[in-house]
C-alpha cells in the first residue's frame, strides 16, 4: 500500500513537471512577451529590455524555467503586475469561491443523476427511460452559455424569482450569505453534469442488472427493490467514482463559461481574464494547480475504487 | 459424500404408489414465450412434468431444447421478454401462476432453491459470502445478524466447506470455482427448501470437481428430504444421479421414464440418436474405428409455427404421418411422443443402448494409419513455460513464477492423433499454443519435421508455420465478425502469399467441399452460422495451408452432442484423406478416447502418463489418470458408482508454488515419502511418472486385437 502510494506519487510528479515545462514553453514562445504586456504600448525599447533583464526574461528558457521551479518549490507562483498581487494571493482569493460553486453543482448532480439513472435502468425501454433519455440528450446538446442565458431570461426576467448575477462577495462566507444568487449558476452547471452522470449510471446499471448474480439474488425471493438497491446499485456505482475523480480538476479550474456569464469571481474568470491580458504568471500558476488536481484526482479515484470494491485491493501479492 | 461401492439403488415409488403420493411439483401444459426484437420464440410448448417429493428428476436436452427455460419458468426468473403464456405450475398443490407476486416470491425464496451453471458469475462479487448465504434467512425468516451468521456457517459446513467460520467473511473471488458452487448450493439450501433446481450445476467445473458437487447434491437431497430437478446436457451426469429422466427437444418433453429404463431401452427416436452420437457408446460398441452416428441438420427455429413431430426433419425413421400429426406423450411409466418408437421389447438388464451404426464404416477400416517408424511431425522436448506472476490489484508486483508447463516431452507421428487431457490449469492449452508458435517456450525445444522453431526467423519461420495450424474452441470468437467467410478463408493464403486470386478462390472452393459446406456460405458473416457450422469454417481455415499437423484446443467442447459427432466424424475423415496429424486437447476423456491413438495426461504442468489411448483409458497406470477416468460420468447407469477406483479430494494446488517432487502427491491416496522426489516418466509404450504405478506396463498385444478388447 505504502509502496503503491510512493510509486503513484512519483508518477504524478513526473506528469506535473512535464505539464509545467510544456505550459512554460508555450507561454514564452508567444509573440509580444511579458514585458510589452506588462508595461503597455508606450514603453520604450530600453524600458522593455530593462524589464526583461530584471525579470530574467533575456536568459535562455531553461534557465528561466529552473528559476521558476525554484520559486515554485518555495510556494512562490510569481507576481502578476496586472493584478498587482502575487499569483498565490490571486488564486487563494478565488479558489474557495470556485470550489463552493463546483461542489454544490456536483452534489446536486449526483443526488439527482443516480436515482434518474436507476429509474431508467429498471424501467428500461419504457416511457420513463425514453423521457429521461430525451431530456438528458437535450441538456447534453445545449451549449452551456445558451442554457445559462435561458435560465437568466426565464428566472430573473420573465419570472423575477432569482438574481441574474452570482454573489459578488469577497470571501466564501459572503458568497454563502447570498444563497439566492448561487442558484442559477449552480443549476446551470449541474444540468449538463446530470445528463452525463445519469446516462452513465443507466448503462452500468443495465449491465449489472443483466449479470448472473442478480438472477441469483432474485432466486432467493428478494423483492425487486432489494435486488436493485442492495445488490446492483453498489456495483453499478463503481465506475461513477472514476468519473468523479476526473471531475476533481474542474473543481479547481472552475467553469469558465458559467463564471463569466454570471460574473462570478472564481478561477475560471481569473484564467479567462489572464488569457485576454497575457498575464503569464497567472496563466502558468493556474495551469500548475489544475495539473496537480488532475493527477491527484486520478489517484484519489483509484484509491476510492480500491476502498469500495473488494476485488481491487492494493496489496503486495496474490495470496 | 459417501463412498458407496455398491450400485446405487433408489427407492422411487412404483406405478401404483405414485398415484397415491401427491407430486411436489407438477407442470401441466406449460407454454413459455420469449419476446425478442425479431419476433417471439415459443421456448416451451405444452411441457408437462411431475416431480415427486424426495426424487431426482433429470431434465436432459441440447441447447435450445427448453430445459433451462423450464427451470426458469418454475422459478419465475425468465429473462426479459419471457412470459409463461399457458398451463399450470402446481407446487405443493397450488398453481404458482394464480398466486400474488409477493407470495410467489416467498415460495421461491423459502420452498425452492436454485443453483446456476456458472459459479464464477452467479455470486455477487462485492458481498461477503456469509451475507449472501444468509440473506434469505434475514429476508424471509427475520433472522438477526448474529443468528444469520451462525446459520450461514452451519450450512457452509454442511456443504463441505473447509473452515466455514472464516469463509463467511470472504468475497467470492477469493474462492475456486468448485468452492463457489458449494457456496451457491449453501445459499439455495439455507431455508431448507422442498425443491432444489440445479441448472447445469457442474458444466463449468472440472470432472473431479463435478463428481464432488454431484455427490454433494445427492447427499443433501437425502439429508434434507428434498426433491431435485437436475437440468443438464450431459447424459452421463443424468445416468448416474437421476431417478427419472425427461428428455426435451425443441421446447417439448419427448420422452420420460425411470433412468435405468430410459438408458436400457430408449423409445423415442431422438433419445436413441442422441445416445448413439456419444463417443462413449461408439467406442464401447464398435471399437476405435467406429463412426459416430451424427444427427443431420439442426433443431427447428422455435419462432416459426411448427406442425408434427419436431424431430421429424432429422429423423431416420420419419414418415409423412410424422410431419403432419402432433403426437403427445403416451404410455404409463415410460412415456414417449413418437409414432415409430424403438421396438418396446426391453433388452436384458445389463445391456447398454444398442447403437445402430447407420453410417457405414469406411471400406478400408484404416488399420495401420500411423507408421511408428516415420519421423515425427511434431517433437516436443523438455518443454518449459513459466509466466511471471503479478500480484492482484493495482500494484501488480511480480510475485513469482507460474509454472504452466514443466519439462514436457512427447512426439506426434504423421497421421497420428495425440490426445492431451487434463483439468483446467494443467497446462494443456499452453502446450498447444507453444506447439503452433503462438508463444515462445521458456526452455526446451519444439521440432516441426525435425526443425527447431526457435532457430528460425522471418520467412523461414513463416514457412514452417504453414505446417501447423490451430483450431479453437470458440470459433466465433476466433473470427473477425466483420469479415465475410471468403475473406476469412483467403487470409491465411494471402499472408503466406500462396497463388494468385484465381488459385486462392479455387483452393477455398476445395476447402468448403472438404468440410461439407456449400459455396453460398462465402458471402455470409460469422454471426449467421451455428456452432457446428462455425467449427467447420474454422477447420477449413486451419486446412487452407495444407498443414501436416492441426492442434485442436477443445474443438468440440462448446458443441451439443449431435453436432459434436458431426465435427468429430469430419475431423477423422479429413485425417484419413489428407494424412493429417492432430494434437487433440480436451478436458473430455470420452471424446479424447474416441479420437486419439495415443493419450498424454497432464497434471499441473507435468505429463504424468503417456500411452496408447485404449490402454491409458482402460488400464491407467497413474493414480491421477485413474481418478480422472473414475470421475467421468458414464451413460451406463450405475457405472459411475460401481467403479472401484481412486477418488481425489481437495483442490488443485497453485501453479505458483507447485508441490515439490511428484506434483500430484498432495492429493494422491498412495503418496509416500519417496514421492517428494520427482518420478521420471518411465516405460516403453505406456509411460508413467509415478513411484507406485497402479499396474505394470502391459505386454504389447498382437496387432489388431488389443484395441477393441
Amino acid at each position: 500500500m505504502v509502496r503503491y502510494l510512493i510509486t503513484r506519487l512519483g508518477q504524478a510528479l513526473v506528469v506535473v513537471v512535464l505539464v509545467t515545462v510544456i505550459a512554460f514553453l508555450i507561454l514564452h514562445l508567444l509573440p509580444g512577451g511579458a514585458a510589452r504586456a506588462t508595461l503597455g504600448k508606450e514603453a520604450t525599447l530600453e524600458q522593455l529590455a530593462a524589464f526583461n533583464h530584471e525579470m530574467g526574461y533575456d536568459r535562455p528558457w531553461f534557465q528561466q524555467y529552473l528559476m521558476y521551479v525554484q520559486r515554485l518549490l518555495h510556494g512562490d507562483l510569481g507576481y502578476s503586475y496586472q493584478l498587482n498581487q502575487s499569483v498565490v494571493e490571486a488564486i487563494t482569493q478565488r479558489l474557495p469561491k470556485t470550489m463552493v460553486l463546483s461542489l454544490l453543482s456536483t452534489l446536486l448532480a449526483i443526488v439527482l443523476a443516480i436515482p434518474l439513472g436507476v429509474i431508467q435502468a429498471v424501467r428500461r425501454n419504457r416511457w420513463p427511460d425514453y423521457a429521461i433519455t430525451s431530456l438528458s440528450l437535450l441538456a447534453y446538446a445545449t451549449p452551456i452559455f445558451f442554457m445559462g442565458l435561458m435560465m437568466i431570461i426565464l428566472f430573473s426576467q420573465v419570472w423575477p424569482l432569482l438574481p441574474p448575477e452570482a454573489p459578488q462577495g469577497f470571501t466564501v462566507g459572503e458568497v454563502l450569505a447570498d444563497p439566492a444568487g448561487l442558484v442559477l449558476p449552480t443549476v446551470t452547471l449541474a444540468i449538463v453534469t446530470i445528463a452525463v452522470y445519469s446516462r452513465y449510471v443507466r448503462s452500468t446499471m443495465v449491465d449489472n442488472l443483466n449479470e448472473n448474480y442478480v438472477r441469483t439474488a432474485r432466486s432467493k425471493g428478494l423483492s425487486e427493490r432489494r435486488v436493485v438497491l442492495r445488490h446492483t446499485l453498489r456495483n453499478g456505482l463503481f465506475p461513477v467514482i472514476t468519473l468523479l475523480g476526473m471531475y476533481l480538476p474542474a473543481l479547481f479550474s472552475g467553469a469558465l463559461v458559467v463564471e463569466s456569464l454570471f460574473n462570478f469571481p472564481g478561477m475560471g474568470q481569473l484564467f479567462w481574464q489572464a488569457a485576454l491580458k497575457r498575464d503569464f504568471p497567472i496563466l502558468l500558476g493556474v495551469t500548475v494547480i489544475i495539473s496537480i488536481a488532475t493527477v491527484v484526482g486520478a489517484l484519489v479515484a483509484d484509491l476510492l475504487y480500491a476502498a469500495v470494491d473488494p476485488r481491487v485491493r492494493l496489496r503486495g501479492s496474490a495470496s | 459424500m459417501s463412498e458407496s461401492t455398491e450400485p446405487r439403488v433408489r427407492q422411487h415409488p412404483t406405478g401404483g404408489e405414485r398415484a397415491a403420493v401427491q407430486p411436489l411439483l407438477e407442470l401441466r401444459d406449460l407454454d413459455t414465450d420469449i419476446a425478442l426484437r425479431r419476433g417471439t420464440v415459443h421456448a416451451l410448448d405444452g411441457v408437462s412434468l411431475q416431480v415427486m417429493p424426495g426424487e431426482t428428476l433429470g431434465v436432459v436436452g441440447e441447447s435450445g431444447s427448453g430445459k433451462t427455460m423450464t427451470a426458469l419458468s418454475i422459478m419465475g426468473l425468465l429473462p426479459q421478454g419471457g412470459r409463461v403464456t399457458g398451463g399450470q405450475i402446481l407446487f405443493e398443490g397450488r398453481d404458482l401462476r394464480s398466486l400474488a407476486p409477493d407470495e410467489v416470491r416467498r415460495i421461491r425464496g423459502v420452498r425452492m432453491g436454485m443453483v446456476f451453471q456458472d459459479p464464477l458469475t452467479s455470486l455477487n462479487p462485492t458481498m461477503r459470502i456469509g451475507y449472501q448465504v444468509a440473506e434469505p434467512l434475514r429476508v424471509h425468516e427475520g433472522a438477526g445478524k448474529a443468528e444469520a451468521r451462525e446459520r450461514a456457517i452451519e450450512i457452509l459446513r454442511r456443504v463441505g466447506m473447509p473452515r466455514p467460520d472464516r469463509i463467511v467473511d470472504n468475497y467470492p473471488h477469493e474462492l475456486s470455482g468448485g468452492m463457489r458452487q458449494r457456496v451457491a448450493i449453501a445459499m439455495a439450501l439455507v431455508c431448507s427448501p422442498r425443491l432444489l433446481i440445479a441448472d447445469e450445476p457442474t458444466t463449468a467445473l472440472d470432472v473431479t470437481t463435478q463428481r464432488q458437487i454431484l455427490e454433494l447434491i445427492d447427499d443433501l437431497r437425502e439429508e434434507f428430504g428434498m426433491a431435485v430437478i437436475l437440468v443438464t446436457h450431459d447424459l452421463g451426469v443424468i445416468a448416474g444421479r437421476a431417478d427419472r429422466v425427461a428428455v426435451m427437444y425443441a421446447g417439448r418433453v419427448v420422452e420420460t421414464a425411470a433412468t435405468g429404463e430410459l438408458f436400457r431401452s430408449p423409445r423415442h427416436r431422438y433419445t436413441e440418436a442422441l445416445m448413439e452420437a456419444l463417443p462413449e457408446s461408439a467406442v464401447r460398441e464398435a471399437g476405435e474405428h467406429a463412426r459416430l452416428y451424427s444427427i443431420p441438420g439442426l433443431p427447428p427455429d422455435l419462432s416459426r409455427p411448427l406442425t408434427g413431430c419436431r424431430f421429424a426433419p432429422r429423423c431416420r425413421h420419419v414418415t409423412d404421418e410424422c410431419r403432419s400429426t402432433d403426437v403427445g406423450l403416451s404410455g404409463g411409466e415410460h412415456q414417449f411422443a413418437c409414432l415409430h418408437p424403438v421396438s418396446g421389447t426391453p433388452a436384458g438388464p445389463v445391456t447398454v443402448p444398442t447403437p445402430v451404426l447407420v453410417e457405414p464404416v469406411p471400406a478400408e477400416p484404416a488399420p495401420v494409419r500411423v507408421d511408428p517408424a516415420a519421423a515425427p511431425v511434431l517433437s516436443v522436448r523438455n518443454l518449459v513455460k513459466n509466466y511471471a506472476a503479478h500480484g492482484r490489484g493495482l500494484l501488480r508486483r511480480t510475485a513469482g513464477q507460474v509454472s504452466a508447463v514443466a519439462d514436457v516431452s512427447f512426439e506426434v507421428a504423421p497421421g497420428e492423433t495425440f490426445g492431451l487431457v487434463g483439468e483446467s490449469g494443467c497446462g494443456k492449452s499452453t502446450v498447444g499454443r507453444l506447439a503452433v508458435g503462438l508463444e515462445r517456450p521458456s526452455a526446451g525445444q519444439i521440432l516441426l519435421d525435425g526443425t527447431d522453431l526457435a532457430g528460425l526467423a522471418g520467412r523461414e519461420r513463416r514457412r514452417m508455420h504453414r505446417q501447423v495450424q490451430l483450431m479453437f474452441q470458440d470459433s466465433y470468437a476466433a473470427m473477425n465478425p466483420r469479415m465475410r467467410v471468403d475473406a476469412i478463408l483467403a487470409e491465411p493464403l494471402e499472408i503466406q502469399k500462396v497463388g494468385d486470386g484465381a488459385a486462392r478462390r479455387a483452393r477455398i472452393a476445395d476447402l468448403l467441399d472438404q468440410v461439407g459446406l456449400s459455396r453460398r456460405v462465402l458471402e455470409r458473416y460469422p454471426h449467421e452460422f451455428s456452432g457446428g457450422q462455425l467449427q467447420r469454417i474454422g477447420l477449413a481455415r486451419s486446412l487452407a495451408l495444407q498443414p501436416r499437423l492441426i492442434v485442436g484446443d477443445e474443438p468440440v467442447s462448446a458443441l451439443d452432442v449431435s453436432i459434436q459427432a458431426q465435427v468429430l466424424n469430419l475431423m477423422r475423415d479429413l485425417q484419413r484423406e489428407l494424412g493429417l496429424a492432430y494434437v487433440f486437447i480436451s478436458h473430455d476423456l470420452s471424446v479424447v478416447d474416441y479420437m486419439a491413438d495415443r493419450i498424454g495426461v497432464m497434471y499441473l504442468g507435468k505429463l504424468v502418463e503417456v500411452g496408447p489411448a485404449r490402454e491409458v483409458v482402460r488400464a491407467a497406470r497413474h493414480p491421477y489418470t485413474q481418478a480422472l477416468i473414475d470421475a467421468v460420468p458414464s451413460v451406463t447407469p450405475n457405472a459411475t458408482a460401481a467403479r472401484d477406483g481412486v477418488t481425489i479430494r481437495g483442490e488443485l494446488p497453485s501453479a505458483l508454488n507447485p508441490p515439490t517432487g511428484c506434483r500430484f502427491r498432495t492429493r494422491c491416496p498412495l503418496a509416500q515419502e519417496i514421492c517428494e522426489t520427482e518420478p521420471p516418466l518411465a516405460g516403453d509404450r505406456h509411460q508413467v511418472a509415478c513411484h507406485f504405478p497402479l499396474r505394470p506396463e502391459s505386454v504389447p498385444a498382437p496387432a489388431g486385437t488389443g484395441a477393441a478388447a
